[in-house]
């Protein structure tokens, strides 16, 4: 069991690396898709807030890509391992671009998760920072417990299929859009409440990060952040992925993230 | 070679397995030739800003910085592990310095401890300041090369850099003053451009470019080391597949290490090592070192440099 660096220390697994079968595919927002792998290593093991390294492998016919990191979206019954992937880049072109029955290479479970402590939970993600929340959630719900889901997009087109979400999840998200076509209009932290005391856990673009960041500060709210940063190997090997620590040194958020306690983190630098 | 027996003549390089341990829980170290440790030099360096690391056509560039807890947090934290926990794997350590006093107090610090096999001298990373200095410059490289030979008995392998005009000439140093191996090769500097923001991606601006890409230039400078030296050689860059290693195989090397490949698979240095039983097997080679620099001359072959 490796231990998680800083102050919260939730068990995890030993990561594994397999060779696992795209069961199914499909596109559920403008350029995003939700994939399904048959990896019940990973899918045993995984935590809400960790991640998968995602790639093709060396032998695929003339392709080179490095993995690329992932959230794990969901895990199901049957050891299926759930990806929430929205194209952005030649990488993940590539990786939308699977088809079912192709395999892909699975590194994970990694970094470390949120921890909830079974706290009173509130989720705030932007985009496909929706990911892990998708998992948080459905994670609760099995366990009879219910989190707060406000979910922000730029617009209707790129919003995660709602009734797929509410299957997954057993949670309807409170959904806001910046041009007002889908849900609410407006930021997501528009959704937040001053009044609340919950636990407060963020995902998606850095100016969202920001901003919980100085809603929390403000009003004295607990907040846990995923932060992205380029990775090469995922594991803590390459020190390729790192972010500025309160404490003013390099962290690797591959190993000491990808989530983290927002007090840790040098804001200044993020 | 270098004194030992190799389980694998497959290593894992410098800076992409860290000091052995995460790499432990993936793949049976023990199966492998072993592996070069993150570089280590006399004081901590703390590296460099983000982003460190972006994948790049065929390959990727990093510009990590050497990042590295010192000769004494390597000794406190890294080595035990390394000790404890490898039986049949060999070590070397990758060693950087600012000056030829830096890399000869590493080796000189290191030498009385056990868990390790030999050192790799790095006179070529291209991410700090000064950082090819011994490996572009054909006296200090001697200087250097001899001043560490004095400093120890154990292997002592000079890992160069492509970024000279012919590499032969720095391998041939290498031999004159003392040492007793040759990495060949580490990364080459490159630069990705942000279009977006235009500004550099990198944090660092450049960065040492490895992979594929660099593979054809790996092999050459492989083989120009082995037409000037009689030293072994581990051959470097952009190896996927045992077809890649057997390319360095040829071209002279007697070992090969894999990097960046380790990060689209991490079984990589497994599946080469079996891809290359497999071919010996299949073509009746009794031994690798049969074909260690068993390149047949083509009639009629151009000069060793490419015109152009
Ligand atoms: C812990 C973590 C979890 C993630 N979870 C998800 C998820 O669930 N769904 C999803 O769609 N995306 C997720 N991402 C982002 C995803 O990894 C990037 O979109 C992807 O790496 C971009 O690759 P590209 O080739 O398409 O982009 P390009 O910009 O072409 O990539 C160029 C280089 O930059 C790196 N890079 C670019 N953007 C990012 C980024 N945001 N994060 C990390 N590396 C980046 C790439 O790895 C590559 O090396 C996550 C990132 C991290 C760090
Ligand atoms: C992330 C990263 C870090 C590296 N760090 C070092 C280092 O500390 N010392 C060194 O000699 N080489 C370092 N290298 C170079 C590799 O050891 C190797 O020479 C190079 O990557 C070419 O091999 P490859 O194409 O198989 O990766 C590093 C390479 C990468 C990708
Ligand atoms: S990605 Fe390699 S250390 Fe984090």
């Amino acid at each position: 069991m490796l231990s998680a660096g800083g102050g919260v220390a939730v068990e995890r697994a030993v990561p594994v690396s397999r060779r696992a079968t795209l069961l199914s595919t499909r596109l559920v927002a403008r350029d995003t898709w939700w994939q399904e792998f048959d990896c019940p290593d990973i899918a045993a093991a995984a935590l809400p807030g960790q991640f998968v390294m995602l790639g093709v492998g060396l032998d695929a016919p003339g392709a080179w890509l490095l993995p690329r990191p992932f959230s794990v979206g969901w895990t199901g019954p049957g050891g299926e391992v759930g990806i929430l992937l929205r194209a952005y880049g030649e990488g993940t072109r590539a990786l939308a671009r699977l088809e079912t029955g192709q395999t892909a290479l699975l590194l994970g479970p990694l970094g470390r998760p949120f921890d909830t402590e079974g706290a009173e939970v509130e989720c705030v993600a932007g985009g496909v920072g929706l990911a892990p929340f998708i998992f948080l959630a459905a994670r609760e719900a099995a366990a009879g417990r219910r989190v707060r889901l406000i979910y922000g997009e730029r617009d209707a087109g790129a919003v995660f299929d709602p009734t797929l979400i509410a299957r997954l999840t057993d949670h309807d998200p409170e959904l806001f859009t910046e041009d007002g076509s889908g849900g609410r209009k407006g930021l997501v932290t528009a959704g937040l409440d001053p009044a609340s005391g919950a636990l407060l856990l963020g995902c998606g673009p850095t100016p969202l990060l920001r901003a919980l960041e100085a809603f929390a500060r403000e009003h004295g709210r607990r907040l846990q952040v995923s932060v992205e940063e380029h990775m090469g190997c995922g594991i803590g090997t390459c020190q390729g992925c790192v972010v500025r620590g309160a404490d003013g040194r390099w962290v690797k958020s591959c190993i000491e993230g990808s989530v983290f306690p927002a007090e840790e983190l040098d804001w200044g630098a993020i | 070679m270098f004194g030992a027996e190799f389980p694998s003549p497959v290593l894992l390089a410098s800076g992409t397995c860290g000091y052995g341990q995460e790499y432990a829980d993936l793949i049976p170290l023990d199966e492998i030739g072993g592996l070069v440790t993150k570089a280590v030099s006399l004081e901590p360096r703390p590296g460099n800003p983000p982003h460190r690391v972006a994948e790049t056509p065929g390959g990727m560039i990093n510009a990590i910085g050497l990042e590295n807890p010192g000769l004494h947090g390597f000794i406190a934290e890294k080595l035990p592990w390394l000790r404890e926990h490898l039986r049949r794997a060999h070590v070397f350590v990758n060693v950087v310095g600012h000056s030829a006093e830096d890399f000869a107090a590493v080796v000189r610090g290191l030498d009385g401890e056990d868990g390790f096999l030999g050192y790799e001298i790095n006179v070529s990373c291209p991410n700090v300041k000064g950082g090819t200095m011994f490996g572009t410059d054909e006296r200090a490289l001697a200087d250097l090369v001899a001043r560490l030979r004095a400093c120890t008995e154990r292997p002592l392998v000079i890992k160069l850099t492509p970024n000279v005009p012919d590499v032969g000439d720095f391998a041939r140093i290498c031999e004159e003053a003392g040492a007793d191996g040759l990495s060949a090769i580490n990364t080459f500097p490159g630069m990705v451009v942000d279009i977006g923001r235009r500004e550099p991606l990198i944090g660092n601006k450049s960065g040492g470019v490895s992979g594929p890409a660099i593979l054809p230039m790996g092999v050459y400078a492989t083989w120009r080391a082995r037409q000037t030296c009689g030293l072994p050689i581990m051959g470097i860059g952009g190896i996927r597949n045992a077809d890649d290693a057997l390319q360095y195989i040829l071209a002279g090397a007697c070992l090969v290490q894999i990097g960046t490949a380790s990060f689209v698979d991490p079984g990589a240095a497994v599946d080469v090592h079996e891809g290359l039983s497999a071919y010996l097997e299949a073509n009746g080679v009794a031994r690798l070192a049969d074909l260690v620099g068993a390149l047949r001359a083509r009639p009629g072959t151009g000069p060793a440099i490419p015109a152009g």
